[in-house]
């Protein structure tokens, strides 16, 4: 192809739309925030200004026969990106919310916090589409620079920690040099890929693989190019052995850009993941040993993350750990895929788990940051008593503690179950990787419920109510209205996630 | 739908969320108005189809066709080759109708026996409601998945009333029921999805509706880390687990002393009257008979398990001197009655199936006449304990003197405990006995010292602490008041009219487990066995 310039479509722009509209309302921000200092004026425009890519993507969705790919196959608007699309913006208003007091009172700088959310989920958006290499990589640099900077932003000390600030910079920096090298190895594997196949079109990468290649299915490179690949996104989705940062980073985070890491990272690390894989082929390729790391790091990410959490002090690290377990159960459900390649059902239960976990962490981690605001303390032994002073603070925060748990009957149970199932039968080891993932749950309830167990039965230090602002009381409220919501429409969503799946491996 | 069964399933909870939403004066009449308001709805169960039908007790149905149903499509997949069903699924025959009674009244009760509560009465209160759903959920649930969810409702609102309003060591106890019940649902869930994936392949039809799987058992083998056993057998022990630790059935019981003695007397009241019978109930109701063969190949197990139990916790009884520990270990021995019931009923030798219904008939009144008595005598140790605070036996002596009220009904328990005829516990017992003796004729030979065992330590326990010499200690004791022998009443003659009538019940029972026999001799029959 000679090095013109190639035209683009009207089409091409039509898809691109909801991240055009993005990235002018990430501009728009950063401007405002120049021009006006009014912090309830730029969180409003953040939130509402959501809706104009949601509106444009519902319009795309609701399109009979709407263009599916555009940039010459390298871009693509199907179900999967749609479904991903939705649960991005869900996370940006859900963190804007949440983090409306914590911004003001402890990060001294609004607009630059909500610019850079909006710019990484522009980023996340672009990965959930993107079909070829290189914009994925983009995409991903795109998605992770704000996070090192929104993990460096706490200007000022938390009450009762005086070395905060500095831990946060410290976070920066950790997270800044970990996520420069993952980024490395993910372009290592890609550049490998790209030699065995020839291409960096994920397409024509799968079309490459099926026909054939050197060394055959159990080919070193290959191998070698899968598994850098997958501890590149392992890294965002903090799968063990790349989760080592996910507990310093989280706990030295802001609050609010700890709850954005846990939720917008991850499930754009998934996003990423998934599509590589599975689109690109390179499980249907792969060999057994892949299959074999993959559940290898499933069962080793969530016992080590249940485990660990057990023992945290800080509620923010339990949560860490809590992050990287959860993360564990979704690789059961890519361990079903990698297992048999073919099968979309594994991929529905990795979505469905994924957007119940983002609805969930967000209503926890709104709580979290409700105390910290009310109390200035993030430390788990703090939350004593809480139920007594403020029930529903602690009732919002019980439950989705309860979901995440996976406590039946809340959404978080039902989506456990669906990506157990999807990943039981399937049959061979399917069913043993499950049984760990049982015993596992079993294990995370030691730490879900001490907490509960703390802010229900405990004394509390104090006797005082604590003041909770309207917004994160409407974030928590949300979330909570999302989970009870999700649990008695779980089919709606699961018909979504399928669509999603279907999308992908069509 | 008749939505009577959602209503009582979803009532409490609703009214959890009013007690906490009302001022705190009003917790506990808003608790009582819901929860006697379910106990009259549910009545409803068994008066309304008894009208209708002009008094024939098999218009109840059983597990196929039960009388009351409420169904809506809730969940269903169906991608690749996954199938994944859930239904809305509520139904209730005979079983069902008597223990969703037995709870809405026992929960009743255990309301109006609160009064004592004055720490975080509120909570407290909607913890109750919230523990009532659960559990109605768990008697009424018609498809499987949905009788797991609403199994682990009752983990929270349990825990939670244990730890905050138990006694001494109740963190330790409420730990110690929170691990235990997990790890039993969580093997509970495995044993389900194995259900559901091998008879889904095997007859092409994804389902766990209750109608479904009773119709339909699991065939061939299973190979299990290089052991081969038939299907039914593993997944009727890993779903068995769940309910052999909340029975209790040895060696799981040791969460129940604990759980018993440091809860507060109206949860104890529900953990022996209600939450005991969910295992026994999905031993009968599931185990039994959606695996009839795998029921059958572990009977001799399952009876030397249970008669271990009855005599065991007749044992470990008689060695107490906390009033409270006592009765719990007395539970662990009643429940065995219903274990050895059970076993029975899935018994080998081709016995008259009379004999088999009779064992199962007396396996599920022995749930209702623990749940009853047992209710009732922990409401006494109530009573004591509020004036006395403490529970040992050997510190009173004579209360007899002084609390004429209280020694009436709680002689009146134990001897109800102990099976006197004409009473509900005796119905129940003989039933047993005579059901099992010829399927386990040495067996129930050994059983049958569990009858001496209990009566040994209930009336030494009444002698030492109400008869005698009056402990000088005692002498400002007062006796039960009207509201404290309220529930205790209802109880005593609830228990004396089964003990006189019980064909009531049994034919009540009937239509549900004539069905369960047939079953599990068509499948013995089939396996020639």
């Amino acid at each position: 192809m000679s090095p013109t310039l190639i035209p683009l479509s009207s089409n091409d722009m039509w898809i691109l739309s909801p991240e055009i509209a993005m990235t002018a309302l990430a501009l728009l921000v950063l401007s405002l925030d120049f021009l006006i200092k009014r912090r309830e004026i730029i969180a409003f425009v953040s939130v509402f200004g959501l809706a104009v890519p949601a509106g444009l993507l519902a319009w795309i969705e609701s399109t009979p026969n709407h263009p599916v790919y555009g940039f010459y196959g390298m871009y693509t608007i199907d179900n999967y990106a749609i479904f991903f699309d939705f649960l991005f913006l869900l996370i940006g208003a859900g963190v804007v919310m949440a983090s409306y007091d914590f911004v003001q009172r402890y990060m001294r700088s609004s607009g630059e916090f909500y610019a850079l959310l909006l710019f990484s989920l522009l980023g996340a958006m672009l990965m959930a589409s993107s079909r070829e290499l290189i914009t994925v990589y983009i995409s991903l640099e795109l998605t992770s620079f704000p996070l090192y900077v929104m993990a460096g932003m706490l200007r000022k000390d938390i009450p009762n920690d005086n070395a905060s600030s500095v831990r946060s910079t410290e976070a920066s920096l950790k997270y800044v040099l970990l996520g420069a090298m993952s980024s490395a190895v993910l372009l290592y594997g890609m550049a490998l890929l790209y030699g065995i196949t020839g291409s960096t079109d994920l397409g024509e990468i799968a079309v490459a693989l099926q026909r054939g290649f050197s060394g055959g299915p159990n080919s070193i490179v290959l191998l070698v190019a899968d598994t850098f690949i997958f501890a590149g996104f392992g890294f965002k989705i903090s799968a063990v052995p790349f989760h080592m940062w996910a507990p310093d980073i989280y706990q030295g985070a802001p609050t609010p850009g700890t709850l954005f890491f846990s939720v917008a990272s991850k499930a754009a690390g998934f996003a990423a993941l998934i599509r590589v894989f599975a689109a690109g082929g390179l499980l249907n390729a792969g060999s057994f040993y892949l299959w074999g790391f993959i559940a290898i790091a499933a069962v080793a990410t969530m016992t080590l993350g249940n485990i660990v959490a057990i023992a945290q002090s800080d509620i923010k690290r339990m949560m860490a750990y809590s992050s990287i377990a959860q993360a564990g159960y979704i690789l059961v459900g890519f361990t079903a895929v990698a297992y048999q390649p073919s099968n979309q059902t594994g991929i529905s239960g990795m979505l469905v788990f994924l957007a119940v976990y983002v609805i969930t962490n967000i209503g926890a981690f709104a709580g979290i940051i409700a105390f910290a605001n009310a109390t200035g303390s993030e430390q788990l032994r703090d939350f004593d008593g809480l139920f007594r002073r403020s029930p529903a603070l602690a009732f919002g925060m019980i439950l989705c503690l309860m979901s995440l748990a996976g406590i039946p009957p809340l959404a978080g149970a039902l989506s456990k179950i669906y990506i157990f199932v999807t990943a039981w039968q399937e049959g061979g080891l399917l069913p043993w990787i499950v049984i760990i993932a049982l015993i596992n749950s079993v294990i995370s309830i030691a730490y879900y419920i001490g907490v509960a167990y703390r802010i229900f039965v405990k004394n509390p230090p104090r006797e005082d109510r604590l003041r909770v602002s309207a917004a994160i009381s409407f974030a928590l409220a949300v979330s909570v209205a999302g989970i009870i919501a999700a649990t008695i429409f779980f089919q709606p969503l699961l018909n979504f996630g399928v669509s999603g799946a279907q999308a992908l491996l069509k | 739908m008749s939505w009577l069964l959602t209503i009582l399933v979803f009532l409490p909870t609703v009214g959890a969320l009013a007690v906490m939403a009302a001022p705190r004066g009003l917790s506990r009449w808003l608790s009582a108005v819901f929860t006697g308001v379910v106990f009259l709805l549910s009545t409803w169960l068994y008066i309304g189809p008894m009208i209708s039908s002009g008094g024939n007790a098999a218009v109840f149905g059983n597990v196929s066709h039960p009388y009351w149903v409420d169904q809506a499509p809730w969940i269903n997949v169906a991608i690749g080759s996954l199938q994944l069903k859930i239904d809305y699924h509520l139904g209730a025959d005979g079983l069902s109708i008597f223990m969703l009674i037995l709870n809405a009244l026992l929960t009743f009760l255990a309301v109006l026996g609160s009064g004592n509560i004055s720490k975080r009465q509120r909570e407290y209160m909607a913890l109750l409601l919230l523990l009532e759903t659960g559990v109605m959920g768990v008697f009424c649930a018609f498809d499987l998945y949905l009788f797991w969810l609403f199994w682990e409702i009752e983990l929270i609102p349990m825990f939670l009333l244990i730890a905050v309003w138990g006694g001494q060591r109740r963190e330790y106890a409420a730990w110690k029921f929170v691990i235990y019940t997990v790890l039993g649902s969580a093997v509970m869930l495995a044993g389900i999805l194995l259900l559901y994936f091998n008879l889904g392949s095997q007859t092409g039809v994804y389902s766990a509706s209750f109608n479904w799987l009773a119709t339909h058992h699991v065939s061939g083998n299973l190979t299990v880390l290089g052991l081969t056993m038939s299907s039914q057998l593993i997944i009727f022990l890993l779903i068995y687990t769940a309910f052999a630790i909340k029975l209790p059935m040895f060696p799981f019981h040791t969460w129940l002393p604990d759980a018993h003695t440091e809860a507060p007397t109206a949860v104890s009241v529900l953990l022996a009257g209600i939450l005991l019978k969910m295992g026994a109930y999905g031993l009968i109701r599931i185990c039994v008979d959606f695996m009839p063969s795998g029921a059958h190949q572990f009977a001799w197990p399952l009876a030397i398990l249970g008669v271990i139990n009855m005599v065991y916790g007749g044992l470990c009884s008689l060695v107490q001197s906390d009033m409270k520990k006592m009765i719990a270990y007395s539970s662990v021995s009643h429940m065995g009655y219903v274990i050895l019931g059970v076993a029975a009923a899935v018994g080998p030798g081709a016995t008259n199936p009379a004999f088999k219904e009779a064992a199962l008939t007396g396996a599920a009144l022995q749930m209702f006449t623990h749940g009853t008595i047992t209710a009732m005598l922990f409401f006494s140790v109530g009573v004591l304990y509020d004036r006395a605070h403490l529970r040992d036996i050997n510190a009173f002596g004579g209360l007899q003197a002084k609390m004429p009220r209280l020694t009436w009904i709680y002689s009146f328990a134990v001897l109800a405990s102990l099976g006197l005829p004409g009473l509900s516990g005796f119905v129940a017992e003989y039933l047993v006995y005579t059901g099992s003796f010829s399927t386990f004729p040495i067996l129930v030979g050994v059983a049958a010292f569990t009858v001496i065992i209990t009566a040994g330590y209930l009336l030494w326990m009444l002698k030492r602490s109400f008869f005698g010499p009056l402990n000088p200690k005692w002498n400002g004791i007062t006796d039960a008041s009207i509201l404290e022998m309220t529930p205790l009443i209802t109880l005593a003659v609830l228990v004396l009219f089964v003990g006189v009538f019980p064909q009531f019940m049994i034919n009540l029972l009937h239509p549900s487990l004539n069905n369960i026999i047939q079953t599990i001799s068509g499948a013995v029959t089939a396996s020639g066995r």
